[in-house]
């Protein structure tokens, strides 16, 4: 217990520092980064909703990724899930203009969990019927399903009269609500706060969660027990995956209005260090999101204001993880089973 | 009938250019997961050896010392991978996704950093080195023997490995490891040493490879310039079964499919030029289906090697 | 002078002697074979050999003189060579390469497959063994996969070889043959140490025989002074059958359940187990005796099914439950409690209620509609807790932190409360101190009394004795016999049984 609390003061301690020598590589000084990054989290509204905003598909491919390890799948896929469900979104708000605009709403993220689901299943059934590792398979989709998007926003999707890789606009009517003018803040975040809230019922609350649980802690005993356990992963999988694509949803129904390249920003592979940062655990993963959003507008600031790079956030992320790894709190991380082939 | 020649001749050549940075990791990657090591961070292993090289060379104003440098860059940071996969024992997809991102991290905030005050200059690039009389040969001497130094070095890896690989008891305690640890050690095989070993050979030759993109291609770094090469790697050594040979023709396909992808608009096919870009990988996820059943994959790949309690 | 001599072996694990002051002695040349049932300490004392482990106390002398051996690499170094149980091959490589692999033959690197070739060949020649050398070894059958093992061995330059149960996995041609080879061996001066518990083998091939019981050496005999009975009773050892009378007995009528022609084949080799049939019926508790490695603990997954079997039926509350689910059979009354309970009974990172809720969560009344029921779960394992007096910080502890009696009764505890009509046990109380132990085959031995069925599944012979009805051996996954467990029970049938005979056999014995 005491050693716990011990390791994570050492460990804040000693992040701190690092970037505050990062910081002073700079040439700025800590003092003053401390107070602009402060200013700018918390200073303005705009800081504020950024926070929210940027959270925002954090927080989907977060629970995404976090519910597929906790089946001991490795779903490094987000990104393709991503973009993927962002296609589907994407095309019923843009086309589907005889339904009236909450409908069309629905429906978007509809398509979208279904997407997202289906191209996480993929790799799913790849493991569990030809033992093929996701490690290598989640990546390939990636590319595939950026390739997809590519082809889409230069062909059948593509904005026409326009010679740009993107697609028509979404209409008003069908983006999702502004909460809060002038920021950028949008429902796509309360619709994020409210799948934390499902997610963690469904894990914690129902016999089908239950199952999944039990299956990622041991596989085999599950199965013994009469679980079903090849139900369970490849719910996790379209769940999973569904998450991710509603990432891309809120992107388009949110923020850009209309399916791009480049949306993603890695958010895909962000969500693996927030969900193993979380311990897999979706109201965790909120408060990470949260933190890991802040971190990057107050980075953002301090890029603005003192020319300390924005990259100070993913070499903080990034050493926290490695250092997690690398200590004896990083075993609850390596027992995490993988998806054995049955008996 | 000439201009054809010319723009074949032109594409292949940048093919192989292109191929080259991918075959150095591939061949890295195919000898780590040889003997059990899956390396998801081969991005960041050939980010460093771009960055770093590039840095070496532009202040010390040699070449050589830039590839040294991205060499002995990749080196470090693979030795870091295998501190975490070998001897601690962590998973090796986690270690590698968060090496990745960190690494990115890094050499950005260092490129920003200084480049405010350099400005990321370009460098002369690698030269190419003629062989004699070969390099006459009407048509193909130019595309085959004329290319630079890391070109005819990569030949010799190719080559040597392939060697190693299927002549050498080295190679033959190697891939035990990656069959079945226990009996490897079982018989006497440093399994830990010859794990590090390979891992280090690993980040050597993304190092390379990696160096190769800002000192041979582009002549300087920008952004994020790996963009993904490392993942393709992990596709090619799939595609070419982890055989020297293969993963060299597998990196000149996906070389080929970069290259066809900048001259679709120049020959007027109506083909979307994504589709090149995305087809290499399509055909990997084929590949792995297709050799999933016939277990080709060595037996104990991703699983960390723990002596356990006899 | 003995070529080796161990002398005062002792090795404890956790408080208990696998060996305990045992001596031990092999002449030049000879084959010695090493018996005892499961936990006799054969596998150890060789494992001490082989460099595996470190003995507590005692000494081994080679010719005489004192040798110590720290590693497998000592071992081999002085002249000893192991074939273990589970083969140490690379299943993708050649037999060639598996059997120079971590060696320099010529001191260079590279690799001259002519001339090793040419080398092995002789090698074979001269120990009259044949492989083929150039297939890879997942192609071979598994009595060829052994000869590599052995001329692994003898490629280093054993002249001291150890075969950990070499039958185990041959077909009875194979076994022929491989009793050639230990005779071919012994010729070209080899000496040999067998451990196995099959009589038969023994005295065919054997030239010694040493019986290990509870960690001592028992006694050592030459094999043409002696026969299978005497064997056996040294291996099991005279024991008063306690307990045994105050038993109700139930009519034997009603099977509960019916196993036919069942079989499981699962690579070319040799079955799992073949044509066994039997009856378990209401209010009795059938033992299942045998070695380990018999194929009763794949029986058993059978019967549950976890493994799918090949062959024959099951008949189970007058139904045939063949096709149906492991969740399906529990749901008909068929409780599992299994050997490796942390790996195929408990989610051990799961704490305690939710390990009670993993038979019944899916359904009323510890879910309702798909929401779990947590207060209905809690009372349950409340009141299972407590009626088995599982010692637990509470429901909500860490099934991992609880010891392994308790860690059993809470599978118990949790198999029984859905009121099933039978429990197969196999190995239940494996690894529980003498208290846990007695908890359990009492809960056992009520559940029989309601008139219910056990089938149990187990290496102690105590175990077995103190409380089956009837007593089904199995051997090389076949029923070898039943015999009922009363005044009219003769140990040496059992042990003979247990050691290959078949009843008829017996029969003709006596």
């Amino acid at each position: 217990m005491n050693n716990r609390v011990w390791g994570t003061v050492l460990l804040t301690f000693f992040v701190l520092l690092v970037a505050a020598a990062l910081i002073l590589i700079v040439g700025a000084s800590p003092l003053d980064a401390v107070r602009i990054f402060i200013n700018g989290v918390l200073g303005t509204s705009n800081g504020v909703a950024e926070i929210m905003v940027k959270a925002t598909p954090l927080i989907f491919t977060g629970l995404g990724v976090s519910l597929s390890l906790r089946t001991g799948f490795f779903n490094i896929g987000a990104e393709g899930q991503f973009y993927l469900g962002a296609m589907g979104a994407a095309m019923v708000a843009i086309y589907l203009t005889a339904l009236p605009g909450p409908l069309r709403i629905l429906l978007s993220m509809l398509a979208a969990l279904l997407v997202g689901g289906i191209w996480a299943l993929i790799p799913a059934v790849m493991k569990n019927r030809l033992g093929i590792s996701e490690a290598v398979s989640t990546i390939m989709l990636n590319y595939i399903a950026i390739m997809i998007v590519g082809i889409a926003v230069r062909g059948f999707l593509q904005q026409p009269d326009s010679a740009l890789p993107q697609s028509a606009q979404v209409e008003e009517a069908a983006r999702f609500p502004q909460l809060w003018h002038p920021t950028r803040l949008h429902a796509g975040f309360l619709v994020a706060l409210l799948c934390v809230v499902l997610v963690w019922f469904i894990l914690e609350r129902t016999s089908v969660g239950f199952e999944m649980r039990m299956t990622g802690h041991n596989q085999r005993a599950a199965y013994c027990l009469g679980l079903p356990i090849t139900r369970s992963v490849a719910l996790c999988a379209l769940i999973g995956g569904g998450l991710a694509g509603l990432a891309g949803c809120a992107e388009i129904l949110g923020i850009q209005f209309r399916l791009l390249e480049g949306m993603s920003s890695g958010v895909g592979y962000t969500a693996v260090l927030i969900a193993l940062l979380a311990k897999n655990r979706p109201f965790n993963v909120l408060v990470v999101s949260l933190l890991y959003a802040a971190f990057q507008v107050g980075a953002n600031s301090m890029q603005r204001q003192l020319g300390v790079p924005s990259a100070i956030v993913t070499i903080i992320t990034g050493l926290i993880v490695l250092i997690l790894l690398g200590s004896s709190v990083g075993t609850k991380m390596k027992e995490s089973k993988g998806l054995k082939v049955k008996t | 009938m000439n201009s054809t020649l010319t723009f074949i001749l032109a594409f292949m050549a940048a093919a192989i250019r292109m191929a080259v940075p991918l075959t150095y990791a591939s061949l890295g990657e195919s000898i780590s997961e040889r003997c059990g090591i899956i390396n998801i961070g081969l991005e960041s292993f050939m980010l460093s050896g771009a960055f770093f090289g590039y840095t070496a060379a532009y202040y010390s104003g040699s070449l050589l010392v830039g590839f040294i440098c991205g060499m002995l860059a990749g080196m470090l940071i693979s030795l870091i991978h295998g501190v975490l996969t070998i001897s601690l024992h962590q998973d090796q997809t986690i270690a590698g996704v968060a090496l990745n991102i960190f690494t990115l991290g890094v050499v950005t905030f260092i490129f920003t950093v200084s480049a405010s005050s350099s400005g990321g200059a370009s460098i002369a690039t690698l030269q190419s080195i003629p062989i004699p009389v070969l390099s006459s040969i009407p048509i193909i001497g130019d595309l085959l023997f004329n290319n630079d130094i890391v070109v005819y070095l990569l030949i010799l890896l190719v080559v040597g490995t392939s060697f190693y690989l299927r002549r050498t008891f080295w190679g033959m305690e190697l891939c035990a490891i990656g069959e079945n640890p226990q009996a490897a050690d079982s018989v006497g095989i440093r399994v830990y040493k010859i794990k590090y070993l390979a891992e280090l050979f690993n980040g050597a030759m993304c190092g390379i490879g990696g160096a190769y993109i800002t000192l041979a291609q582009v002549g300087r770094y920008t952004d994020n310039i790996t963009s993904g090469r490392g993942y393709i790697a992990l596709a090619i050594v799939v595609f070419g079964k982890r055989n020297p040979y293969g993963v060299m023709l597998a990196s000149l396909f996906f070389g080929a499919a970069n290259a066809l992808q900048y001259r679709m608009q120049s020959i007027g096919i109506p083909l979307p030029s994504q589709l090149f870009v995305g087809l290499p990988y399509v055909l990997t996820v084929l590949a792995l289906l297709v050799s999933a059943r016939k277990g080709s994959d060595p037996m104990a790949l991703g699983k960390p090697y723990i002596r356990s309690m006899r | 002078m003995a070529y080796l001599e161990m002398r005062g072996i002792t090795k404890g694990f956790q408080g208990v002697l696998a060996n305990d002051k045992i001596d031990f002695c092999l002449e030049e040349g000879e084959i010695h074979a090493l018996l005892g049932e499961n936990g006799a300490g054969k596998t150890t004392l060789m494992n001490i050999l082989y460099g595996l482990y470190q003995p507590d106390g005692g000494d081994i002398f080679l010719r005489g003189e004192k040798v110590n051996i720290q590693n497998p690499k000592d071992a081999i170094n002085l002249g000893i060579g192991m074939v273990h149980q589970h083969f140490m091959l690379v299943s993708k490589m050649t037999m060639l390469q598996n059997i120079v692999l971590g060696l320099r033959p010529y001191g260079s690197p590279f690799f001259n497959k002519a001339k090793l070739r040419q080398d092995l060949e002789a090698l074979c020649e001269r120990y009259g063994l044949g492989v083929e050398l150039d297939v890879p070894v997942n192609r071979l059958s598994v009595g060829i996969q052994q000869r590599g093992e052995i001329i692994k061995a003898l490629y280093r330059e054993a002249k001291l070889l150890v075969l950990d149960e070499p039958t185990a996995v041959l077909t009875p041609q194979e076994i022929l043959e491989f009793f050639d080879i230990m005779r071919a061996l012994k010729a070209k001066g080899c000496s040999i140490i067998l451990i196995s518990h099959k009589l038969q083998e023994i005295l065919d091939v054997a030239d010694r025989a040493t019986v290990l019981r509870d960690g001592k050496a028992i006694t050592t005999v030459k094999t043409k002074e002696t026969n299978e009975v005497a064997l056996s009773n040294a291996m099991i050892g005279r024991m008063l059958q306690e307990g045994s009378a105050h038993r109700e007995t139930f009519a034997h009528d009603q099977p509960a359940l019916s196993v036919s022609g069942l079989g499981l084949q699962e690579k070319e080799d040799l079955p799992v187990f073949k044509d066994i049939s039997f009856d378990l019926y209401q209010g009795e508790v059938l033992g299942i005796a045998g070695v380990d490695g018999n194929g009763q603990l794949e029986l058993a997954e059978a019967l549950t099914g976890i493994r799918k079997h090949s062959q024959g039926d099951i008949v189970f509350r007058g139904q045939s439950i063949s096709q149906l689910s492991i969740r399906k059979r529990f749901e008909l009354g068929m409780a599992y409690v299994p050997s490796d309970r942390h790996r195929d009974g408990l989610i051990m990172d799961a704490d305690v209620k939710s390990n009670i809720a993993l038979r019944g969560y899916y359904k009323a009344p510890m879910s309702k509609r798909g929401i779990l029921a947590a207060n209905y779960i809690e009372e349950t394992s409340e009141r299972l807790v407590q009626d088995y007096h599982v010692k637990t910080a509470g429901i909500g502890q860490q099934s991992r932190l609880l010891s392994g009696g308790n860690q059993q009764k809470v599978i118990l505890g949790r198999e029984i409360n859905s009121d099933p009509s039978v429990i197969i046990a196999a190995q239940p109380t494996r690894g529980l101190d003498i208290g846990a132990t007695e908890q359990m085959r009492n809960l056992l031995m009520n559940f029989r009394n309601q008139g219910k069925s056990v089938l149990l599944i187990s290496t102690d012979l105590d175990e077995l004795l103190q409380m089956s009805d009837r007593i089904l051996v199995m051997y090389k996954g076949c029923v070898a016999g039943v015999l009922k467990n009363d005044e009219t029970l003769d140990l040496d049938t059992l042990g003979l049984l247990m050691g290959g005979y078949t009843c008829e056999v017996v029969a003709d014995e006596q």
